[in-house]
């Protein structure tokens, strides 16, 4: 067997490719990770509910318009994975560049809502509430973050016709779940953080 | 190219534009669930109903979002387990956190750093 076939053909004897394995391990522990974060601000939410009045800072409308922003990434990145599977390379980067814009606005979002949060008087160091709040959707803007700057990286190597369907579906597919990842981590803490604070 | 191998990428083309419905479809769906978990929150419902219902509609996207846009429901079922277990530890972590710590008895009167 040619080197350049086993390096194609990088399958792991459960049939599934490597890199795809890889990334759901680490999906998984990073289940873990988020799992910690959002438990522990939970937790401190429910032993000192009187320390803050979240409902007078959050904007349900801005939340939920990230929220929605951040859906329609995963859904255009499920279509960029589809077109590279199908070996459109045009339609793969034209999706890409989607996710990349959405991404984007989410962070600027992001960046807003703190900035907003800062000035209103609520910052890390405020009590469990702040540590707890920016700790969580902190990581999860960096984890947005590195998504974006993954897929820019990815945009600029398929310009000069460097990726084949064959050869980097896997690669495209991978990067997809680690989107997707970033895009249910925010479903649960838009619901368990941000609607529930709301429920009279 | 060989006849059965152009028969396999015309399923696998196939197979790829019936997952293009679907991801359309569920996009739609995930866009209507959005809209109505913020309506939600401001009718005049008992708090254990809208709290239920929330949770649901959110595991609803999550399972969604898992299954379709991340092909879960297309691929091995070992790579479920690799996240599933990464899931069940997580859950386990903040069930466990709420035993020990949620109990009136062990929480501190006084709030940290005040």
């Amino acid at each position: 067997m040619s080197q350049e076939v086993a390096h194609d053909d990088s399958h792991h004897n459960l049939m599934v490719k490597n890199k795809k394995l890889l990334m759901w391990l680490f999906l998984g522990s990073d289940c873990m990770f988020f799992g910690t974060l959002i438990s522990t601000h939970l937790i401190y939410r429910k032993l000192y509910p009187e320390e803050f009045d979240p409902t007078l800072l959050f904007s349900l409308e801005l939340t939920s318009f990230s929220t929605f922003i951040l859906l329609m990434s995963s859904f255009l990145m499920a279509l960029s994975v589809s077109a590279m599977h199908k070996g459109e390379i045009k339609s793969f980067r034209r999706n890409v560049i989607g996710v990349i814009f959405f991404g984007l606005i989410f962070l600027g979002c992001q960046v807003y809502e703190f900035a907003h949060f800062v000035h209103e008087g609520l910052t890390l160091s405020t009590g469990t509430f702040g540590s707890t709040f920016y700790l969580m959707t902190g990581t999860h803007g960096v984890h947005v973050a590195i998504g974006v700057f993954w897929l820019i990286s990815m945009l600029f190597y398929s310009k000069g016709g460097n990726m084949e369907a064959h050869k980097n579906a896997v690669d495209v597919e991978t990067a997809g779940l680690y989107w997707h990842f970033v895009d249910i981590v925010w479903i649960v803490i838009f619901t368990v953080v941000y609607l529930i604070e709301f429920i009279a | 190219m060989s006849y059965s191998q152009s028969n396999i990428d015309a399923n696998h083309l196939k197979e790829e534009n019936d997952r293009y419905y679907a991801f359309v479809n569920l996009a739609l769906i995930l866009a209507a669930v959005t809209g109505i978990e913020l309506v939600l929150v401001y009718l005049p419902f008992p708090r254990t109903i809208i709290f239920t219902i929330l949770i649901s509609l959110s595991l609803f996207k999550f399972i969604g979002v898992v299954a379709w846009f991340m092909h879960l429901i297309y691929d091995k079922l070992i790579l479920t387990m690799a996240f599933g277990t990464g899931m069940v530890i997580a859950f386990g972590t903040y069930t466990a956190l709420l035993f020990l710590l949620g109990g009136d008895a062990v929480a501190p009167p006084e709030i940290p750093g005040r």
